[in-house]
């Protein structure tokens, strides 16, 4: 397991080295008029010093150098033209709490309604239920989330009676973003646990659970839940960790100063540590989440082992 | 071999029963009209090619059947009480595993691949012996050593996967056993497993069912696995019970052109240089009404009755009965296949139960 888990590790940092100096490389590839706000009336002595002072002058290898000899020191550096000067994790500090709250509140509502919707409509397959969350789901997916965004906007905050934007303090005003965030991921729980139930009710060891006296409220819950849950808890890591990129379009809609939409703001400023630090946030996140979700598997799949098979047969 | 000099007891009686499935708005009538008894201690084959609605007759037993199956008529009585009348689940609750157990053809997904198989075992003792703990463990271990599974201990541990094919439906079996029900129905429980298993397997349910004084159903279609476990066999033939007898009588003595046609295609009689026999025709579709005999447009003895009439059942014996209008003394004398007199010669080595 440990062996495993540090064999996982290395190829990891490997990956993260990899896709930083990709990012890194490509960012330098960019017109230097982008570090500028108005490059045609800038004098050349000022371009020329600020390209010096943002080290892009040095060659290639020794700028990449700097880079990860500055990540080994634990320093992210400065933002250079997002907001000047100021370090990157002060920054992501102000931004990232009120995005993983919202996020991990959405998550939490997520699960609860997404959960029993997909079970109750695999308990009543092609009954009722069924169809209701059945279209639900296909209007989720059919129509395009923005639209549903704005509808629930101003139609909800009429009804509840509060102001279209976000205050951090008023409770009543996390209610819209957090379900605007919920209804995607509800949907997308509801379809594949109910997809996945109803292939694990059709298998012969549920037949043989009802020939051997259990009821079908204990098949359902002790034999056909678990087990069709096992697929869907591999990506649970990932979802909570992502939660700290926040939701660009949500956040922008009710004007809430979270995380979402931050790096595409960098990368059209050109705010080269920014995207380096960001990047490597969501690639580092990527990967932790990916390799808690495998681990998390082996937990509860026995037929997942680390080791080699014992040759049993 | 059958050493039942006293009068048989019957333990579940089928009495004209009817099942029908409705498929894309049509309606498929399955079962036709089955009548039997099944006797208490004995160990009775139905046989029949696939879709023959063997394993639907003895879904019905247990409350089984798909969504979409009822049963439409008729009753199966089971210790004073008609199954067929039973509609909640509660009611199946007392008759599923505790009276009635089954053990289903594949091994392989037989079994939930995230339990281990104590726990597997374990859930029918706690749900009909309420067995509990230690208590349960040990019993857990008595049944994997009964089905011969050693090391009881570890093994009650390991997981389904950790099991092969054979090992597995021994499993299933111990599940079956530790439900101590009074009736045993074995679907095809060797047709997923390679022939050197078959019959290790088979020699064990044998043994359990002497051991436990069941009462077995076997379906097979394989006849040579009838002729080694069966005291009585049944034919089946689109959904309704042609012929049923006992071993010695429906080996030896068949009556019904169905199963002189299923006894002829037994590779076991073919010899070298020789095509193997092969039934004609595909059986009847169980969409349209059925008139008459069923096997008529296959069968090469076919009387005219048979696509006008259904036939009566015929006593040939009294334990032996045929749905065939060859029976009635007004028929023309048919003689059974050439085929079947090897049955007699090779007798020893088709089978050496009955």
């Amino acid at each position: 397991m440990f062996k495993y888990v540090g064999k996982r590790l290395l190829a990891s940092t490997i990956t993260l080295i990899i896709i930083l100096t990709t990012v890194f490389v490509l960012m330098r590839q960019m017109p230097i008029e982008g570090y500028f706000d108005n490059f045609d009336k800038v004098d050349q002595a000022v371009i020329n010093a600020k390209l010096e002072q943002l080290g892009l002058r040095d060659p290639m290898p020794v700028q990449l150098k700097n880079f990860f000899a500055g990540l080994l020191r634990g320093d992210l550096g400065v933002s250079n033209r997002y907001r000047t000067g100021a370090p990157i994790a002060s920054i992501i500090a102000a931004k990232a709490p009120i995005s993983i709250q919202m996020g991990l509140l959405s998550m939490a509502v997520s699960l609860l309604l997404g959960i029993p919707l997909g079970a109750k409509m695999a308990r009543s397959k092609s009954k009722l239920w069924d169809k209701l969350g059945t279209g639900f789901i296909v209007f989720i997916n059919a129509v395009p989330a923005a639209v549903y965004y704005i509808y629930l906007q101003s139609y909800g905050s009429k009804a509840l009676d509060i102001p279209m934007l976000f205050k951090p303090d008023s409770a009543i005003s996390w209610v819209l973003p957090v379900l605007s965030m919920s209804l995607g991921s509800i949907a997308y729980y509801a379809m594949w646990l109910r997809r996945y139930m109803v292939d694990e009710m059709n298998k012969d060891y549920v037949k043989l659970a009802r020939a051997k006296g259990v009821a079908t409220r204990d098949i359902t819950m002790g034999h056909v839940f678990r087990n069709a849950f096992v697929p869907m808890i591999q990506y649970i890591p990932s979802s909570l960790l992502f939660t700290i990129s926040g939701s660009i379009y949500i956040e922008s809609l009710y004007s809430i100063p979270g995380m979402g939409g931050l790096l595409v703001d960098v990368i059209t400023r050109q705010d080269n540590t920014m995207v380096q630090a960001l990047v490597m946030l969501y690639a580092s996140i990527g990967i932790i989440g990916m390799l808690l979700g495998d681990l998390l598997m082996v937990l509860i799949d026995p037929r997942i082992s680390f080791s080699k098979r014992e040759g049993v047969r | 071999m059958s050493e039942t000099t006293k009068t048989p007891e019957p333990v579940l009686q089928v009495k004209d029963l009817n099942v029908k499935f409705s498929l894309r708005g049509r309606v498929l009538h399955a079962i036709r009209g089955v009548t039997m008894d099944i006797y208490r201690g004995e160990s009775l084959a139905i046989v029949g090619e696939s879709g023959s609605g063997k394993s639907v007759l003895t879904k019905t037993f247990m409350g089984l059947l798909d969504q979409n199956g009822w049963v439409d008529s008729g009753s199966i009585v089971f210790e004073g009480e008609d199954l067929t009348t039973f509609s909640a689940e509660k009611d199946w609750l007392r008759i599923r595993g505790r009276k009635i157990a089954m053990v289903l053809q594949d091994p392989m997904t037989s079994l939930n691949p995230l339990k281990t198989i104590g726990k597997q075992i374990g859930e029918a003792l706690m749900l009909h012996q309420g067995l509990k703990g230690e208590e349960a463990d040990k019993r857990i271990q008595e049944v994997l050593l009964d089905v011969g599974i050693d090391e009881p201990a570890r093994r009650m541990k390991q997981y389904p996967h950790q099991f092969s094919g054979g090992m597995r439906q021994r499993v299933v079996i111990a599940i079956a056993i530790a439900c101590q029900s009074q009736i045993l129905i074995c679907d095809e429980p060797t047709t997923a497993l390679d022939v050197t298993i078959q019959a290790q397997i088979l020699q064990l349910i044998r043994n359990l069912i002497h051991k436990y004084d069941l009462t077995a159903v076997y379906i097979t279609h394989d006849l040579g696995v009838v002729a080694n476990i069966a005291d009585r066999i049944a034919v089946m033939y689109a959904g309704d019970i042609v012929e049923i007898g006992t071993c010695e009588e429906i080996f030896y003595d068949p009556r019904h052109p169905y199963t002189w046609a299923l006894l002829s295609s037994l590779p076991q009689l073919g010899r070298k240089g020789e095509a193997l026999y092969a039934i004609k025709g595909t059986p009847p579709n169980l969409f349209n009404e059925v008139v008459g005999d069923a096997f008529a447009p296959r069968n090469p003895h076919a009387l005219n009755i048979d696509f006008r009439e259904r036939p009566p059942y015929f006593d040939v014996s009294p334990t032996h009965r045929v749905r065939s209008w060859l029976e009635d003394p007004r028929a023309p004398k048919v003689e059974p296949p050439e085929i079947l007199k090897r049955i007699r010669e090779q007798g020893g080595s088709l089978y050496e139960h009955c």
